[in-house]
C-alpha cells in the first residue's frame, strides 16, 4: 500500500459524485417547484363563455375569465362616435405598445380603432394596466355627471380612483396618466351571433 | 482551504470547530455494520415528509363540510392531489409511503438499538430521548391518517378517541377535548391538521437533541465494548458519510419501488377502505389501524376490561423509558449475553405477531395467539432485571 493518494483521480471521484447529486437534486426539485403551477382544473376553467344578448344598449357589465374581472359593454351608436376623433390625447391610439393591448383579431384599422370584433361590443380585462385596480366607468362626456373628477373635455370613458388614469370609450389609455397601456384584451371567437367564448 | 468569507464567519461562529468535532474528526468505531445505517435513513426520511408536506398543504383544505358531489371538501381536495395538481400523485404517494418508511426505518433502528444493547450506560438518556421521538411520530402519524378523511380515517380517529374514555372521572371530557364536540367531526379534523403540522417540528427540535446526545457518548458498535478513542475508531467523514450515502442508495431503491408501483402496498400502507370517503352512519366491516401500530392495538384487545386494555397498552410504550435501568447486565451486545439473545429474539417475533394479529380480523384464535404475543412481550421486560445473575456471557474481545 502506497501513502501517496491519487489526488487526480480522488477530485475527479468528488466532481463526479457532486454533480451526479446536484443534478439528482435538481430532478428532485421539478415535482416539488413543478405542484406550484396552475392545476389542471385550473387551467381547463381558462375559457368563459357569455352571451352578449343580456347586456342591453349603454351598458356596462363585469364578468369574470381566469378568475380576472373583465368589462363587456354595449356600446350605443353615440358612444361609438365619441370613441373617434382624440387620437392625439391617447398613448397608444392604434394599440401597439404590447402584446397585452392587441389580438390576433386586431386585423383591420376599424377593429384597432374600436378594439372589439363588432365594434357596438368591447370585452376588456376591466384591471387598471398602472396597478390594477377596476376603473369607473363614466360614460357621458363632459363634467355634468361626474364633476371635476374628469377633465373639461371628457368625451366618456373610464376613470380610475386609485391613481387618476383615465381610458376612452375604447379603453385606450390617455396621455397623463399614470398607466402604461391601454387596458388589456384578450383572444375571444362569437360561438353564435351573441355568444361569446373567451380565452 | 481557507477563504477569507469562511474565515470571516468562523470568527463569529466558531464553524469550523464544528465541523472538525461533529464531522471530519468526529470519532465513529470502525467496526460498525449496517444495523449503523437505519439512524441517518430516518433523518432522511423526516426530511422527505416535511418536504412532502409542506407541499401537500398548499393543496390540502382540513374541512368536513359536504360538497355538491356528496363527499368532503378534505376528501375532494385529496382528490384534486391526486388528479389535478401537477406531480400531486408524486407528492402525495412520497408522503404515504414515507410514513411507513419512517417506521420500517425507525423500528429496524429501535432493534438494532436493543440487540447491540445501545440503550445501557452511558447511552441511557440517548434511548430515553429516542422514545420521545417514537411517541411523537406515532401521534404525528396517527393525526395525519384522519386528514384525507377517508372511512378508516374516520374510524381509526372515533376508536382511538374513544380510548380515552376508558380513563375513570375525566374520560368524558378528555373525549370532549380531543374532539372538540361529541363524535369526530369537522372541529377533530381541524385540530389533527394543526397537531400533524407541529409534531414535525417538535420531531425536528428532539432529533436536533438526540443527535447532540448521540455525540457527546459517541456511538456503541456490534461487540457492545468501550473503544479506544485513538485505536478503534475513524473520522465520521469521508467513511461514515460514503457508508451512509450507499445505505441511502439501497433504501430509495425500494422507497421508489413503492412510490411508483406499489403506493397503496396491497393495502398496508394505504388500507382500502380509506378510498371511500367518511360516513359517520357506517362503520367498515373491519377496522384496522396502519401496520406500524397493530402491535399496540393488539395488545389493547388483548384484555377484556378496556381500561385495563388501554392501561396495558400505555405500559408497553411506557416501558421503553425505563429499559436501560431494567438491564442490569454489564455486558452490552447479545453476541456475547447467550440467554439476552434469545429473550430479544423471542421480543421481535411477538412483536411481529402482535402485527399480524392486529392487521387481522379479531377471532378466537387469534386471540389466543394475541394474548401469548402479549405475555412474550412483556416477559421480556420482567425478565430482564434478574438475567444477569445466570447468564454465563461470552468473554468480550479485547479483554475488557
Amino acid at each position: 500500500m502506497s501513502d501517496k493518494a491519487d489526488h487526480s483521480r480522488r477530485n475527479f471521484l468528488y466532481v463526479a459524485a457532486g454533480g451526479l447529486g446536484a443534478v439528482a437534486a435538481g430532478a428532485t426539485a421539478v415535482p416539488f417547484i413543478g405542484s406550484m403551477l396552475p392545476a389542471a382544473d385550473t387551467l381547463a376553467a381558462a375559457k368563459t363563455e357569455f352571451d352578449t344578448s343580456t347586456v342591453v344598449e349603454g351598458q356596462l357589465v363585469v364578468i369574470q375569465w381566469q378568475g380576472k374581472p373583465v368589462f363587456v359593454v354595449n356600446r350605443t351608436a353615440d358612444m361609438l362616435e365619441r370613441v373617434k376623433g382624440h387620437d392625439d390625447k391617447l398613448k397608444d391610439p392604434n394599440s401597439e405598445a404590447g402584446e397585452e393591448v392587441q389580438a390576433e383579431w386586431m386585423d383591420s384599422e376599424d377593429k384597432r380603432t374600436f378594439r372589439a370584433i363588432k365594434p357596438e361590443i368591447l370585452i376588456v380585462v376591466a384591471s387598471c394596466t398602472h396597478l390594477g385596480c377596476i376603473p369607473l366607468f363614466k360614460p357621458t362626456a363632459g363634467q355634468k355627471d361626474w364633476g371635476d373628477s374628469v377633465p373639461s373635455d371628457w368625451a366618456g370613458g373610464w376613470h380610475c380612483p386609485c391613481h387618476g388614469s383615465y381610458y376612452d370609450l375604447s379603453a385606450r389609455v390617455v396621455k397623463g396618466s399614470p398607466a402604461p397601456q391601454n387596458l388589456h384584451v384578450m383572444s375571444y371567437e362569437y360561438k353564435t351571433d351573441s355568444i361569446v367564448v373567451i380565452g | 482551504m481557507k477563504t477569507g468569507l469562511f474565515k470571516w464567519v468562523d470568527d463569529r461562529t466558531g464553524l469550523e470547530g464544528i465541523i472538525k468535532s461533529q464531522l471530519t474528526e468526529y470519532p465513529v468505531p470502525k467496526n460498525l455494520n449496517y444495523m449503523w445505517n437505519f439512524g441517518s435513513l430516518a433523518l432522511l426520511v423526516l426530511v422527505l415528509q416535511i418536504l412532502t408536506g409542506i407541499f401537500l398543504v398548499m393543496y390540502y383544505k382540513p374541512d368536513a363540510s359536504l360538497t355538491y358531489g356528496g363527499y368532503t371538501v378534505a376528501f375532494d381536495s385529496v382528490e384534486r392531489i391526486m388528479r389535478d395538481i401537477n406531480f400531486g400523485w408524486l407528492i402525495r404517494y412520497m408522503h404515504a409511503v414515507g410514513a411507513s418508511a419512517f417506521f420500517v426505518v425507525v423500528y429496524m433502528h429501535i432493534g438494532r438499538g436493543l440487540y447491540y444493547g445501545s440503550y445501557k450506560g452511558p447511552r441511557e438518556l440517548l434511548w430515553i430521548i429516542g422514545v420521545v421521538i417514537l411517541l411523537i411520530m406515532q401521534g404525528a402519524a396517527f393525526f395525519g391518517y384522519l386528514l384525507p378523511w377517508g372511512q378508516m380515517s374516520f374510524w381509526g380517529a372515533t376508536v382511538i378517541t374513544n380510548l380515552f374514555g376508558a380513563v375513570p372521572v375525566l374520560g368524558e371530557y378528555l373525549q370532549q377535548v380531543l374532539r372538540g364536540g361529541f363524535a369526530v367531526g369537522d372541529p377533530t379534523l381541524n385540530r389533527f391538521f394543526s397537531l400533524h403540522y407541529l409534531f414535525p417540528l417538535l420531531l425536528a427540535a428532539i432529533v436536533g437533541g438526540h443527535i447532540h446526545a448521540l455525540h457527546v457518548v459517541h456511538s456503541n458498535n456490534p461487540d457492545g465494548v468501550d473503544i479506544d478513542h485513538e485505536k478503534d475508531t475513524i473520522p465520521f467523514h469521508p467513511y461514515y458519510t460514503v457508508k451512509d450515502a450507499f445505505g441511502v442508495g439501497v433504501f430509495l431503491l425500494g422507497y421508489c419501488y413503492f412510490v411508483f408501483f406499489q403506493p397503496e402496498a396491497w393495502g398496508y400502507f394505504i388500507e382500502v377502505d380509506n378510498f371511500v370517503p367518511a360516513n359517520n352512519l357506517q362503520t367498515p366491516a373491519h377496522i384496522a389501524p396502519v401496520w406500524y401500530l397493530t402491535p399496540w392495538y393488539t395488545i389493547l384487545r388483548t384484555f377484556e376490561n378496556k381500561l385495563l386494555g388501554v392501561a396495558m397498552m400505555g405500559a408497553s410504550l411506557a416501558i421503553l423509558f425505563v429499559l436501560p435501568f431494567l438491564d442490569r447486565s454489564k455486558v452490552r451486545s447479545a453476541r456475547y449475553r447467550p440467554v439476552f439473545r434469545q429473550m430479544v429474539i423471542l421480543f421481535f417475533i411477538s412483536v411481529v405477531v402482535l402485527g399480524y394479529c392486529g392487521h387481522s380480523a379479531p377471532t378466537a384464535t387469534l386471540a389466543i395467539v394475541g394474548t401469548i404475543a402479549t405475555c412474550v412481550y412483556f416477559g421480556f421486560f420482567l425478565l430482564l432485571p434478574f438475567v444477569h445473575k445466570f447468564e454465563k456471557t461470552k468473554p468480550l474481545p479485547g479483554g475488557e
